[in-house]
């Protein structure tokens, strides 16, 4: 099947708490993506520490192709027990989506996934296992393209609990606002993951009675985004590598001048740069026949790079997106890659500016390598798959 | 007259955005628009020189205290 997972994800940390006691893990295997939510008991460091082992043992078993009595007989017997409560406690959720278009949902304990698929809430049948005492829910069902997996924690389901709402927020009330936001149109897995956790942050007043985790895993068509950035060490490498871009399939980013204009011989088009400033700081954008976007570089990709880290560190607010949805290079540089990517492909030259080692200037200009590490590493986290090839 | 300015990396670091202003402001002050024509271009393989600015095919190197001055002698001087 030619489709991808978008995911998103976003935690709470309790009021006065540093570390969050839920956790998620995002795997990638040869013929599957998995997504592990898991909620420690209590919070601060015990939870956390009990969340952490949880997902990363279920993480590194099921990679390696271990079933779920496995799994879950190796947490009983790992997980270090309470001294207060004398029960090593965590709860679990994991969604596997597999690329021939089977689905594998695992729930112990946690709030039931939220289904939405053609603006309704399904109810998937599933089969319930005993494994070391523990009640195990198991789903297996076929995914469709714009379903929305929506996992959470119970902080979302107690959202308000005792305050303004006498129960929380709870789960039919939550899932019914989901496929509300669903319906309308084209939502993106950030924008709703977004969306969850600042209904949660409301309902507690901006002060978290408890860890609070939103993921959002969306069916999407696979989209691919190629980046060239970086003239190649040498001349005669300027084809090959405009060949390799041009020949992948996916939409077309160039970032950088003299990129720019090498694409620009060798398409033998012309760039038309615009001199309009949206941003001070973040120089036009330009047009370039057969290429969809033409950009500054190592300025736009810096300013992209750090959004892609804001956008990671959990900073999905209201006014991020409102930054995202800005008109300038970086900024439609970020959301694509955002919203709009599942798999990056980035086509890199090597060869360094001399003027960029000016050491005049104000700003480092020869930072490029690093700059796409970063981008590479902040996709990654979002769970699109990366490649890189340097000329 | 067609009149290039440079806003790659390194002329932008240099000021771009404020020559791009500057000349702007005095083309629309002369009424020159229909004989001026501003537009952009990406890096001119000159960074040293930035900000470069070419009028028709000739390079020039441009700051944005400059600025006046080059408009006066060159796009002026020429018209």
């Amino acid at each position: 099947m030619n489709i991808s997972l978008e995911v998103s994800h976003k935690s709470l940390c309790k009021h006065g708490e540093e570390l969050c006691g839920d956790k998620l893990e995002i795997i990638k295997t040869e013929n599957s993506d998995i997504i592990i939510l898991s909620d420690g008991m209590g919070s601060g460091v015990k939870a956390n520490i009990l969340a952490t082992l949880t997902s990363k043992i279920l993480g590194t078993m099921l990679k390696k192709g271990a079933n779920i009595e496995d799994c879950v007989d190796t947490i009983a017997k790992t997980l270090p027990v309470c001294s207060v409560r004398h029960v090593a406690y965590s709860t679990f959720t994991i969604l596997q989506i597999f690329n021939d278009g089977n689905a594998y949902l695992v729930e112990y304990d946690n709030p039931g996934c939220v289904l939405i698929r053609n603006k309704k809430i399904v109810n998937i049948p599933y089969e319930v296992k005993q494994i070391e005492g523990k009640t195990i829910k198991e789903y297996r069902f076929k995914i469709e393209l714009n379903d929305y997996f929506v996992l959470f924690s119970d902080g979302v389901v107690h959202a308000g609990v005792g305050n303004l709402m006498d129960f929380g927020w709870g789960w039919q009330r939550a899932a019914e606002y989901i496929r509300k936001a669903c319906c309308e149109g084209n939502l993106s897995a950030p924008r709703l993951t977004s969306m969850i956790c600042k209904i949660c942050d409301d309902l507690y007043m901006n002060s978290p009675g408890d860890d609070t985790t939103v993921a959002v895993a969306r069916i999407v068509k696979r989209k691919n985004i190629n980046i060239f950035t970086g003239p190649p060490t040498s001349y005669d490498d300027d084809a090959v590598l405009m060949r390799d871009f041009m020949t992948t399939p996916g939409k077309k980013i160039v970032s950088g001048g003299t990129s720019a204009n090498i694409a620009s011989r060798i398409l033998n088009k012309k760039i038309v740069a615009s001199i309009t400033y949206n941003d001070p700081e973040i120089p036009p954008i330009a047009s370039l026949e057969g290429v969809d976007l033409v950009t500054e570089g190592v300025l736009t990709l810096n300013r992209c790079a750090n959004m892609l880290e804001q956008y990671n560190k959990g900073d999905v607010s209201a006014k991020f997106f409102d930054s995202l949805d800005a008109d300038n290079g970086a900024a439609i540089l970020a959301k694509i890659l955002i919203e709009d990517c599942t798999h990056l492909n980035m086509f890199v030259g090597r060869a360094m500016n001399s003027a960029h080692q000016n050491v005049g200037l104000p700003f480092d200009l020869s930072i490029r390598m690093r700059l796409v590490e970063k981008i590479k590493t902040e996709c990654e986290k979002m769970g699109k798959a990366v490649v890189v090839k340097y000329y | 007259m067609v009149v290039t300015i440079c806003i790659g990396s390194s002329c932008h670091l240099k000021g771009s955005r404020d020559v791009i202003a500057i000349l702007q402001r005095l083309v629309l002050l002369h009424g020159l628009s229909d004989q001026v024509e501003l537009t952009g271009s990406f890096c001119m393989g000159e960074c040293e020189k930035g900000v470069c600015v070419k009028v028709n095919d000739e390079l020039f190197s441009v700051t944005p205290a400059t600025a006046e001055s080059f408009f006066n002698e060159h796009i002026l001087g020429r018209i």
